[in-house]
């Protein structure tokens, strides 16, 4: 085409200065100003042209998330035609992205609508917006502007239980426990009469003036279970043919313990090792133990962004992690593999006075031989190799 | 597909349909036209309207049939038979319409010849360049019509030809009709520009025979022009065409249902502004370009003319020497060219009589910086569209050095432009101080707190404490300074020492600095009057009694 351009221009050029007449001239300029108001029109129209999401940027597991699309013409030139790419991720959208051809008229706006399914926890960009027009006589090339992706995350699955078997050293606490060594002066529930040895603190003394005999407060036991979730995403610490399947199971399983923990308002912290995109060395922080709803909202955003990673020892995270932990905190180690290290690092942390439960999470687990051993070093060991596993576990909880 | 960008693209099928057709009848009307113009300038002897008249039913017959033959397998029976059946008729038609515009007599004479198989007469010169431009009229059509097609004009052809994997190199639809308007626009431009010439006296090498009445717009010249338009409005249909086509292959919905009046309106603006443009812009008094141009490359065709006759003298010196040798006569007589002149400077034609010197310099240089905006983007154009090229210049030292220059340019540029805005903010500062004369506010009268701006209503809060504070005995001395005095205020009103510290230190900025004070802060300022106020109001209610 630009070889044409150039041709007609050096003959009529060369017509101009034999011929001296206008005719020439005026082609030039009729030749030359439609290429050039084209592409004047097409760049400037396209500079004013800007694109706005608005959708939930939150969504769980399963939940349809609307996203409006506006655009908007900032100009006075219109746009003859514009073709909107929306690059959506597959998990998402599957093979069809949001696509389709409008135009624009000087100040005006156009609103689109499309939804994307929320098949799979992640966090996931929406967009780039490819915004393409051209001038409307086809000479020059197609012009082409993005918009920036901006990102949904979906939260992984939450199996809700209704009851965990997770030992605490930790006294006084919210949770009813059968041991009467942690007895909680704050839950009185009953009275009996006093017998030598009583503490005198125990006297309840209205009940002994009204019964004419010294009667004494019966506390209900009770555990604070102050916990920390250590979430293994080392690749290699997963049998390489369930891999997928038993890391994101690893997660699932993090996020319903986690919210069993925060539903019964207790505290509860996370560490991962996974690659978290947000992050700036895409090292994911360690979530210090708190309580309430919005505290899980972090873990769950942590846990839905989370990726496995490569070459990530899980034990010396541990070890830098455990001594800021208080005492009687349970440990929740979630991994696809427990060598001899981590069982070593866990006995240590139960010397330190720190609770640990393994969870061995997905398939193709030879588990007998770290049984034998975490039964060894006292750790109670876990194997979930589905979902429903999960909820076996629970019901054995539940009815032990 | 989906089927609402399919309806679309089929509603619109048939309007774009009769709009292309119409289009190009009418380019290739100026086609003719300019064909005409040639022929009756060569050839003045000869029919050229009837011959323009048989091209124009050529290409009325070709865009009716054109359906019908597209239809046929090509070089099949049918085709064949259609086709030889259109072109006999054509053929005989033509000979006799040429017969016929020579008279009666002439006609019947032919038909005589004809009867008698007179080949040699039926076949005449004027009756050959006839049928030659007569396949002419009715090939370029087709050719229009079929990339239409191909384009999208019709959707089975156009899906049908996307289906087939697109092979390297091979040029889009849309860029193959811009090259064949462009190339035909060529020629055309070529033909218009010997039409208008004086072929006669240019064969007689005449003095001055490029040389055109400047003011002079031909009908074909005027053809061409129209041709181009409508070319461009042809091309601004196919690229219509062709996106509804792209977005029906890419299952793109169309989402907008104005889309193809919008695009016939922005088409029809786009085109009347850029004539608009065009018929505004200076075409004449060009200072000399184009006759220092023409007479440049007059010379340089003298030249190339005069080393080709060299070069026939030579062949036929060589030819004729056996014949010289044998003391015969050559049979090619030969001489030697007479040896191109260096041309005479320009004469430019005398000014106008309406026009002044004044207009003629503006239009020059309205034309010049026409001229060499046109060739920039030209050449930018070409650069861009030839990545090689970019990135060899960018490699060139030369280039570099001329970046470094123009960076340094630019930074002296920044660096005296900040300088000179500082000083002329400086200045008007100072005028304005001026002016004040040292009055912070404006003279008597009552002051609208709403109508000063933010900076003015701290001064207005300062000068009230200042006023209030003298009433109550705490004058300030001329020779303070805003910080002497608060240290002063601050001793006879202790406890709105830090107030009063605030509202000096906002005083001392708005009044000091060049910082933009918002209406937020002078609002501040206010409060902090406010508590001070009340200070100087205890202060007073406390020391009356004592006075008394």
């Amino acid at each position: 085409m630009v070889g044409t351009f150039l041709t007609l221009l050096a003959v009529l050029l060369l017509i101009a200065s034999f011929m001296r007449g206008d005719f020439a001239l005026t082609l030039i300029y009729l030749v030359v100003g439609s290429l050039a108001a084209g592409m004047w029109w097409c760049y400037r129209a396209l500079a004013q042209v800007k694109a706005k999401r608005r959708f939930n940027t939150h969504a769980f597991l399963g939940e349809k998330v609307k996203i409006h699309l506006q655009l908007e013409n900032k100009g006075w030139l219109p746009l003859p035609w514009l073709e909107l790419r929306e690059t959506l991720p597959v998990a998402l959208a599957g093979p069809r992205s949001f696509q389709t051809a409008t135009n624009l008229g000087p100040r005006a706006e156009a609103q689109f609508e499309y939804v994307i399914e929320a098949r799979k926890r992640g966090y996931y960009p929406i967009g780039p917006l490819s915004v393409s027009t051209g001038d409307i006589l086809g000479l020059s090339e197609s012009l082409q502007g993005k918009s920036p992706a901006e990102h949904l995350v979906v939260y992984p699955r939450i199996i809700p239980f209704t009851s965990l078997d997770i030992p605490s050293l930790s006294p006084q606490g919210a949770l009813r426990h059968t041991l009467p060594l942690f007895e909680d002066p704050t839950r009185v529930f009953g009275k009996r009469g006093y017998v030598y040895g009583d503490s005198l603190r125990r006297i309840d003394w209205k009940s002994s003036a009204s019964a004419g005999r010294l009667q004494v407060k019966l506390f209900e036991p009770s555990i604070a279970l102050e916990t920390f979730v250590v979430l293994n995403l080392n690749a290699e610490d997963y049998h390489y043919r369930s891999r997928i399947d038993a890391t994101e199971l690893a997660i699932v399983i993090a996020a319903s313990v986690s919210n069993w923990i925060v539903g019964k308002k207790q505290m509860v912290g996370m560490m991962v090792n996974g690659r978290d995109p947000l992050a700036a060395d895409s090292r994911p922080q360690s979530i210090p133990p708190r309580k309430g709803k919005r505290h899980m909202m972090r873990l769950l955003e942590t846990l839905a962004r989370i990726e496995t990673i490569d070459d990530s020892a899980l034990v010396p995270l541990i070890q830098q992690q455990r001594y800021q932990l208080a005492w009687g905190t349970t440990l929740i180690v979630i991994t696809g593999r427990a060598g001899d290290d981590l069982l070593d690092e866990l006995y240590q942390a139960r010397r330190w006075g720190q609770n640990s439960v393994l969870i061995l999470a997905g398939r193709d687990i030879p588990d007998q031989d770290a049984r034998q051993r975490a039964k060894f070093f006292g750790i109670p060991v876990v194997s979930i190799a589905s979902e429903r596993d999960l909820d076996i576990w629970a019901q054995k909880a539940k009815h032990p | 597909m989906n089927s609402q960008a399919r309806s679309n693209a089929l509603g619109n099928e048939r309007v774009f349909r009769i709009i292309s057709y119409i289009l190009v009848f009418l380019m290739l009307i100026c086609v003719i036209m300019a064909a005409s113009a040639l022929l009756h300038n060569v050839i003045p002897a000869w029919p050229s309207g009837i011959m323009a008249g048989v091209m124009l039913l050529v290409l009325i017959d070709r865009l009716y049939t054109y359906p019908r033959f597209k239809s046929l397998v090509l070089f099949s029976g049918e085709w064949a038979a259609t086709f030889g059946a259109q072109w006999v008729v054509l053929v005989i038609f033509v000979r006799l319409l040429l017969s016929y515009a020579n008279g009666l007599d002439a006609f019947v004479t032919d038909m005589q010849l004809f009867a008698h198989g007179d080949l040699e007469s039926f076949f005449s010169p004027e009756f050959v360049v006839t049928l030659f431009l007569a396949i002419l009229a009715w090939y370029l059509p087709g050719q229009f019509l079929e990339l239409l097609d191909e384009i999208g004009l019709d959707q089975a052809v156009a899906l049908h030809d996307a289906s087939i994997p697109v092979q390297s190199g091979v040029v889009p639809v849309q860029q193959r009709l811009v090259g064949l308007i462009f190339n035909l626009g060529i020629i055309l431009v070529l033909v218009t520009a010997l039409a208008s010439l004086n072929l006669g006296a240019i064969l007689s090498s005449s003095p001055g025979s490029f040389r055109v009445d400047p003011n002079r717009f031909s009908t074909g010249e005027a053809g061409v022009l129209l041709y181009f338009l409508f070319g461009l409005a042809l091309l601004a249909q196919g690229r219509l065409i062709s996106l509804q086509t792209r977005w029906n292959i890419q299952r793109i919905p169309i989402s907008s249902d104005n889309l193809a009046k919008r695009w016939g309106l922005y088409s029809l603006l786009f085109l009347f502004l850029l004539i608009l443009a065009v018929s505004l812009l200076p075409t004449g008094d060009s200072l000399g370009i184009f006759s220092t141009l023409g007479t440049l490359f007059g010379f340089l065709l003298s030249v190339v003319l005069f080393v080709g006759h060299l070069l026939v003298v030579i062949v036929a010196v060589l030819f004729s020497l056996p014949f010289l040798l044998f003391g015969r006569l050559p049979p090619i007589p030969f001489g030697l060219p007479p040896a191109p002149e260096l041309p005479p400077p320009p004469v430019e034609s005398p000014l106008g009589a309406g026009s002044s010197a004044a207009w003629i310099l503006i239009r020059s240089i309205l034309l010049w910086g026409s001229l060499i905006l046109i060739i920039v983007f030209s050449l930018l154009h070409f650069i861009r569209q030839h990545d090689e090229l970019l990135a060899a210049l960018r490699k060139a030292p030369i280039l570099h050095w001329l970046i470094l220059a123009w960076e340094w340019l630019r930074r002296n540029v920044g660096r005296t432009k900040e300088g000179l805005s500082r000083a002329l903010a400086d200045g008007w500062q100072s005028i304005v101080a001026r002016l004040e004369k040292r009055r912070l506010l404006p003279p008597a009268g009552w002051i609208s707190l709403r109508a000063l701006d933010p900076r003015r209503r701290i001064y207005f809060f300062y000068l009230a404490m200042l006023h209030h504070s003298d009433k109550q005995g705490l004058r300030r001395k001329p020779s303070q300074t805003p910080s002497e005095y608060a240290v002063t205020l601050e001793r006879g009103l202790p406890s709105a020492s830090e107030d009063i510290d605030s509202i000096t230190q906002a005083f001392v900025e708005a009044r000091y600095s060049r910082r933009a004070v918002n209406s937020g802060e002078a609002d501040l300022v206010k409060a902090i009057w406010g508590r001070i106020r009340r200070a100087l109001q205890n202060r007073f209610g406390t020391a009356r009694p004592g006075k008394k």
